[in-house]
């Protein structure tokens, strides 16, 4: 439970940092996408559990004040997670090009749907233009924040474990069965 | 007992679960806001203040940090004001007594004068969307402070959007360069009507378009376009941009081209909001 406090609070900066400092950090009017790394680092640390829990509220945030109709990141979040997860038993965590990988794709594949409901429906066909200057450049954005950020938050998740230890491993919180 | 809960709470079913509240979630939100605007309403009360710090830590960051790098160009820049000065008292002066001659005949004329005073209220802008799609911004006053949907926002004379949506503390501008946002305007000399549409794939130049002149008219580069007198939302005469490039169209009938906003959109950190509704 404390767990997942400290966890949320994690979602509340980066969510703060998201829209406060948005247009201050973006570069050409492109900003990252800081709060999809959040489900897929934690969800490939501990496990589908963690990563669903942290995409529904990241997604739950994200939505708010997003453009796109609510509950919709937070659907594609949640599968994020869990994708993430699926990960969680085969490789060590100092494996930083897997999470890598999958914030990629799926950061890719998030904001390709959110362009095929906001323009392609709407009849503008310029895809190209699209993701050669909207989606592509976040993604790649979003790419070299997760290599800043991973490491202090594997020694994060560590310092978690450490001090509140999964004491109940096996039991509830385990992802992968 | 714990056994039985921890045996049915799988991770598939977890995500069964999840899905199905947020397809419901997007369901009830396609149709109504009414579930959402509480939550947003809830989470700003603990977030528009925190971003409200956030926002003035950075401000004074950045103050600090463009000070040390402006004293040099200040310096150049203090010599060119001062000329520049001169020039606009000159100016200024001229403009004056045009202004009185203006007033006396409209005395004269009995007109009323045809853009009162508007009430304004001023607001610090606090956090963009969270994507990167939309231009909308977030400020920091609500219907609190007496800010309703559908009041215009200005920022440095020209005209910025208008707000879309309103929380007890905060609200939404939706701004004119927005994607597939629409707003009637004029010239103001002979108020021939337009529309100033924003565009998403014009957003590096800087300029949105403008569309929909009628054919006989001419339009030259720099002319001045103001809100329309038949907009149902924008007051009248509020100044939007400066037309660029119109051509005649290829259907012969209407002529198009591109509006520079009077307004710098890259910087906004004050606006004001007309406290008026058209209606």
């Amino acid at each position: 439970m404390k767990r997942k406090i400290v966890e949320f609070l994690l979602i509340l900066l980066f969510y703060l940092i998201q829209i406060t400092f948005g247009n201050a950090i973006s570069i050409g009017n492109i900003a990252p996408n800081l709060l999809i790394i959040l489900p897929v680092l934690f969800g490939f640390f501990n496990g589908k559990n963690e990563g669903m829990y942290l995409g529904f509220v990241s997604g739950m945030f994200y939505d708010l004040f997003s453009s796109s109709l609510f509950g919709f990141s937070a659907l594609i979040f949640v599968y994020v997670g869990y994708l993430s997860g699926m990960f969680y038993k085969e490789y060590e965590k100092v494996e930083i090009l897997i999470p890598l990988a999958i914030v990629i794709i799926s950061d890719f594949a998030y904001e390709f749907m959110m362009c095929i409901g906001m323009f392609l429906l709407h009849g503008r066909l310029n895809m190209g233009y699209f993701i050669s200057r909207f989606i592509m450049p976040e993604v790649v954005y979003t790419a070299i924040v997760t290599l800043v950020i991973y490491y202090p938050s594997m020694y994060l998740d560590l310092w978690l474990n450490k001090e509140w230890g999964k004491k109940r491993k096996g039991m509830l919180d385990e992802g992968s069965i | 007992m714990r056994k039985k809960v921890s045996s049915f709470l799988t991770s598939k079913y977890i995500l069964i679960i999840l899905t199905v509240v947020c397809i419901l979630f997007i369901g009830i939100s396609f149709f109504t806001d009414r579930l959402v605007a509480p939550l947003r309403n809830a989470v700003s009360m603990i977030v528009v203040p925190l971003q409200k710090g956030m926002n003035n830590m950075g401000l004074w960051v950045y103050d600090e940090v463009s000070t040390l790098q402006e004293i040099s160009v200040v310096l150049d820049e203090n010599k060119n004001l001062k000329n520049q000065v001169d020039n606009l008292t000159e100016e200024n002066n001229q403009l004056k007594q045009e202004s009185y001659e203006l007033s006396r005949l409209r005395e004269l004329y009995k007109l009323d004068e045809m853009y009162p005073g508007y009430t304004k209220v001023g607001a610090r802008v606090i956090g963009t969307t969270s994507d990167n799609w939309s231009s909308s911004f977030r400020i920091d006053k609500g219907s609190d402070d007496g800010i309703r949907v559908d009041m215009n926002v200005i920022a440095s004379g020209g005209l910025v959007g208008i707000i879309s949506e309103v929380g007890t503390n905060y609200s939404v501008v939706k701004t004119i360069t927005e994607d597939n946002n629409a707003v009637s305007g004029m010239l103001i000399d002979t108020n021939d009507n337009c529309i100033v549409q924003g565009d998403i794939e014009l957003m590096e130049s800087g300029v949105i378009h403008l569309s929909h002149f009628k054919s006989g008219i001419t339009v030259r580069n720099g002319d001045k376009i103001v809100t329309s007198n038949i907009s149902d939302k924008y007051l009248q005469g509020i100044l939007i941009g400066y037309a660029k490039d119109v051509t005649l169209d290829s259907n012969n009938l209407t002529q198009s081209g591109y509006l520079v906003p009077a307004v710098d959109f890259n910087n906004l950190q004050e606006v004001l909001i007309i406290t008026e509704t058209k209606k």
